[in-house]
């Protein structure tokens, strides 16, 4: 118990560190740009604090001996994020802080509303209707919408959101407690076939049945980027659940049937997939985004040409799925290199987590959210660095996009109320003394 | 503002990311040093079974044989460090025919729990005792998976399972 205001100073102090660094970068980027210092400098530094102290209190109160890195680190990647979505358009800025704000908000409402973690085990069929519920959403005519041939929105008025960013939440709960049901009979072939014992199909029935319906969801609406990491989500807490490795053979071999269907039946795959392996052979079409994000990279060098100094707001999307070429060129190797830490870290801590955990449930659930964040990060750094096909995931709490954050300010929360529940030492009064406390002869 | 200034804030920017991850980095140094709060539970996997075990009436209490799994009584103080080896099964009470005979425990039922293996893993299961068995603390209804580590009460006798 003495640990958590040690835990929560560190986290206080890290908070400090990450507003300096983001109100610098901040200010070095406005006078990169234009010159001049950002007009609204002393508003965005107390606005990023003030959030951040918001977080910090929240943990105090609701999780006091949750793991200290997490939230600062989130809160470094988001700010980052945050400066070079300004220095790139300051519409989008404006919404992101919007979302931001919210974000944070859904950071303390699941703090608060999810006391333990293992209470999110008994809804486990409710958030496997939520998250294909909100998988099916966007294909519902009238509600959902096509943005650059992925059918992924859904817009409420003015307002649009990808309710995908949700769903992969709730089906990491859903696949958590439906696989710690099952381990045990996911763990041992009971199947005679031929001359090998195989797994009894019965028992993976409705895994696989939630698993399909959703990745024709995802393919229905176009989004590879998610698709594979839902699929590698799914791989991933296969294996970890039953500790038997065929289950990366199955995998992979899935994968790659599934991939070469993909090729084969939808386009946009097939487009992609070429952009990927010669670029040049459309430079000004198809292969232009992923051209142009990689002159970026090579532009920024070892330090980068300096925040706010480079021309990458010619980019195609560059404030969302080539955010990384942007900071590459403009904080060089070295800012890429430290994005890629921080999210090494949390991964990291996410999986220290899970190993701590002495519930089968919370373990799992957290080696799946550190799965889903680094997974998405390897998507999106792999395709904007052409180690493979670009496709449009976002890079977890820097591009800018609503939806995405909210998603990750959740995945957080949960994350540390898992830590908590570990690191809180049991109450030892749930049984009743027997009979006094003396230390009387047996 | 001159470029060669901005240029040198840009570096000392760069320093300070890094040096918010060193502290990172102290953070996480530090947690791993201390020792853990709670027992943690081993990783699932199969537990090496072990088949030739001596048999456990034998072992009340004697400290000579070295099971791979025993039972060693932490509470209370006075049997304290008395160990019953784990066979394939063993029953735990006051009836004298239990492989861990806890005659003196008032609070122990005749015929009050057992400990078996299964699959590589050892299991404790209640046996309609009047006072209940506790794994760490939390009352066993079904028979349940222990570890190395973990407590296991009895009565007002609490056993440890070692290795």
């Amino acid at each position: 118990m003495t640990r958590a205001p040690a835990r929560r100073r560190t986290e206080l102090g890290l908070i400090f560190l990450v507003v300096i660094l983001t109100g610098g970068l901040y200010a070095l980027a406005g006078f990169g740009k234009a010159g001049d210092l950002p007009a609204d400098m002393g508003p965005f530094l107390g606005i990023i604090f003030a959030l951040l102290l918001v977080g910090h209190v929240a943990m105090r109160r609701l999780a006091p001996n949750a793991d200290p890195i997490l939230l600062p680190t989130a809160g470094l990647l988001n700010g980052i994020g945050y400066v070079f979505i300004a220095r790139l358009s300051t519409h989008e800025a404006r919404l992101q802080a919007v979302w931001t704000a919210v974000g944070m908000a859904a950071f303390v409402a699941t703090l608060a509303l999810v006391r333990r973690a293992r209470d999110l085990e008994r809804y486990r069929y409710t958030f496997a209707f939520l998250g294909i519920g909100l998988l099916l959403l966007p294909l519902v005519p009238g509600v959902g919408e096509n943005i650059n041939g992925a059918r992924l929105w859904v817009h409420l008025g003015s307002l649009n959101f990808q309710p995908g960013e949700i769903a992969k939440l709730a089906l990491a709960v859903f696949f958590s407690s439906a696989l710690v049901e099952r381990a045990d009979l996911l763990s041992k072939a009971t199947r005679r076939v031929g001359r090998f014992l195989v797994l009894d199909p019965r028992y993976l029935a409705p895994i696989l049945a939630a698993w399909g319906l959703s990745l024709v969801i995802f393919l229905a609406e176009n989004d590879l980027g998610s698709s594979f990491l839902f699929f590698a989500l799914f791989i991933g807490l296969l294996w970890v659940s039953t500790g038997r490795t065929y289950y990366l053979g199955l995998g992979a071999g899935l994968f790659a049937i599934g991939s070469y269907l993909a090729l084969n039946v939808i386009g946009h795959a097939q487009s992609r997939v070429q952009a990927w392996l010669n670029p040049w052979a459309h430079p000004s079409t198809s292969g232009y985004q992923i051209i142009q994000g990689e002159f970026a990279i090579a532009a920024g060098g070892l330090f980068g040409e300096g925040p706010g100094q480079s021309n990458a707001s010619h980019i195609p999307e560059a404030s969302t799925d080539l955010i990384f070429a942007v900071i590459a060129d403009e904080l060089g190797l070295m800012g890429a290199a430290a994005m890629l830490f921080a999210y090494l870290l949390m991964v990291g801590t996410g999986l220290r987590i899970a190993v701590r955990c002495e519930r089968q449930f919370e373990k799992l659930l957290a080696t799946g959210l550190s799965l889903i964040l680094g997974v998405q990060t390897f998507v999106i750094v792999g395709g904007v660095t052409r180690l493979i096909p670009l496709t449009g995931v976002t890079l977890p709490f820097v591009s800018y996009g609503g939806s995405s954050l909210v998603a990750n300010y959740i995945l957080l929360a949960v994350l540390l109320r898992i830590s908590h529940d570990t690191e809180t030492p049991r109450p030892t009064d749930q049984i009743p003394e027997l009979y006094g406390t003396g230390a009387a002869s047996l | 503002m001159p470029d060669p200034v901005l240029t040198l804030l840009k570096y000392l920017f760069l320093a300070v990311l890094y040096l918010f991850f060193m502290r990172v980095l102290r953070a996480v140094w530090v947690e791993l040093r201390e020792p853990k709060p709670a027992p943690l539970a081993p990783a699932p996997g199969p537990v090496p079974s072990s088949s030739n075990q001596p048999d456990a009436r034998s072992a009340h209490p004697s400290p000579g044989e070295r099971g791979p799994e025993r039972l060693v009584v932490v509470a209370p103080a006075d049997h304290k460090g008395s160990e019953f080896a784990l066979s394939d099964e063993v029953t735990v009470g006051r009836a004298g025919g239990c492989g861990v005979l806890l005659a003196d425990d008032t609070f122990v039922s005749q015929l009050h729990a057992r400990v078996f293996r299964r699959d590589g893993d050892i299991y404790v299961e209640d046996l309609g005792s009047t006072n209940g068995t506790y794994l760490n603390k939390k009352k066993v209804t079904a028979p349940v998976v222990v570890h190395k580590g973990d407590k296991i009460q009895f009565g007002r006798t609490t056993l440890e399972v070692r290795k």
